[in-house]
């Protein structure tokens, strides 16, 4: 399988791509890992006239903490981020997530900013990006943006980024001092696409929530954040009943579909099992005693 | 694969039907439309343009609406052939009185094969459910302007 003829453009600089950006615009499209776009080139599926290479703009492969956010530059490798000692420390939640994108070797190559940027709706960092409140930065010639994640996520495969804009960075807030966090997934075979996914944060004090988060993916066309469901633990004491309260909220607020690999109840289901799971073992790792 | 869906509209039933079997609706609230040729009565030739993510291509296709019992009820055939595969759909629509509105309740079975079906199956139901609510939509806002 070869794709079909391209023009390739291999910048060295921000400026210089997305200089491109503007002159190539819908015909062109950014390269970073090339985990989904190179084989749906290789397919034939995409033929897009232009390849913008962006794998050689050293400045953009950073990972780095200011202030409690996570700063993580539009060409930082999934697995770079799963074995950063910042990660484990400031977003445990992020880098367990990071362990089920595909296998090693589709990890060595696909970004982060990728990821986010292509939105396959059952990709695990949309969820957390999502239940984090993250936020990316784009660059056009016009100038620079921040995109925060609900008004990032369109529908399947498609963000509000323009054709001409190119992600340059992904903020990620770190998790608060002491939280417990969870992600759970089912899918047919380790590294396939989650069927269902589910990230859970716990924080809180004297035993009680103060804050919970939970985002989901492969239920919908975008990552889902069940907003009523962490309204309803915050502030309550944690219990198997309220665990079992809050995964009822959250099938209430899924609305998944079917395909072959399972159906639209199954997914429902599963998205309440695979909450309550989360939510159990995000308690277990808070430390909310004080 | 079976998608279904439902929309209502603040209009009253037969407002809606008559948007519905107006070429110059289907004209303008077809996503990704380019050409529309009436071949027949109630047939026609159309050419599409999708584009989800890298992945655009252009198909082309016939649709048919049969089954005519205004202001109530059609059916609605299609097939279409592009690069990246092909695909063939039937579905009815039917409208009910709702209040002062119009409850729309459509359903229909999309076969998608070829090239197309084989990597994006996980996402086909979803991207051709996501179109046709992007039609009722446009027909929503049309009549919020004309109703």
């Amino acid at each position: 399988m070869k794709p079909a003829p391209f023009q390739y453009l291999c910048p060295r600089s921000v400026d210089e791509a997305v200089d491109q950006l503007a002159r190539h615009g819908d015909d062109a499209k950014v390269l970073a890992g090339g985990q989904s776009l190179v084989p749906l080139m290789n397919m034939r599926l995409a033929r897009p006239r232009v390849i913008i290479d962006i794998n050689r703009i050293d400045a953009l492969g950073y990972l780095h903490d200011d202030h409690g956010v996570l700063h993580v530059g539009a060409l930082t490798r999934q697995r770079a981020a799963e074995r950063s000692p910042l990660v484990a420390a400031r977003c445990p939640l992020l880098r367990d997530a990071l362990r089920l994108v595909g296998h090693v070797q589709i990890r060595t190559r696909g970004t982060i900013g990728g990821s986010l940027a292509h939105a396959d709706p059952a990709a695990e960092l949309t969820a957390i990006f999502a239940a984090l409140d993250g936020e990316i930065t784009a660059r056009s010639a016009r100038g620079t943006r921040v995109i925060a994640a609900p008004d990032l996520f369109v529908s399947y495969l498609t963000t509000s980024l323009d054709p001409r804009e190119l992600l340059v960075e992904v903020r990620i807030p770190a998790l608060p001092p002491d939280a417990g966090w969870s992600w759970m997934e089912i899918a047919r075979r380790h590294g396939d696409f989650a069927l269902a996914g589910v990230g859970v944060v716990l924080a809180g004090r004297r035993g009680v929530i103060a804050e919970a988060r939970i985002g989901l993916v492969g239920v919908g066309p975008t990552p889902v954040r069940a907003a009523r469901a962490e309204r309803m633990l915050n502030g309550q004491a944690p219990s198997e009943a309220l665990w079992a309260e809050a995964a009822d909220a959250v099938r209430a607020a899924v609305t998944p579909d079917g395909d072959i690999h399972a159906s639209a109840e199954y997914r429902k289901h599963v998205s309440g099992v695979l909450a309550q799971r989360a939510l159990r073992e995000a308690y277990s790792r808070a430390r909310m005693a004080a | 694969m079976r998608v279904d869906g439902k929309n209502t509209f603040a209009a009253p039933v037969e407002t809606v039907w008559k948007q519905l079997i107006d070429p110059a609706v289907l004209r303008r609230c077809t996503p990704g439309l380019k050409e529309l040729k009436e071949t027949g009565p109630d047939t026609y030739q159309a050419t599409l343009v999708i584009g989800i993510a890298a992945v655009k291509g252009t198909y082309a296709g016939t649709l048919a609406i049969t089954e005519k019992r205004a202001p109530t009820h059609c059916k609605i055939t299609l097939d279409g052939t592009g690069g990246a595969g092909f695909m063939k759909g039937e579905g009815t629509i039917d409208l009910e009185p709702q209040g002062g509105g119009t409850l729309l309740t459509w359903a229909g079975d999309l076969q998608v094969g070829g090239l197309i079906a084989g990597v994006g199956q996980r996402m086909l139901g979803g991207i051709g459910k996501m179109l046709i609510g992007q039609f009722f939509k446009c027909l929503e806002e049309n009549l919020g302007g004309g109703a």
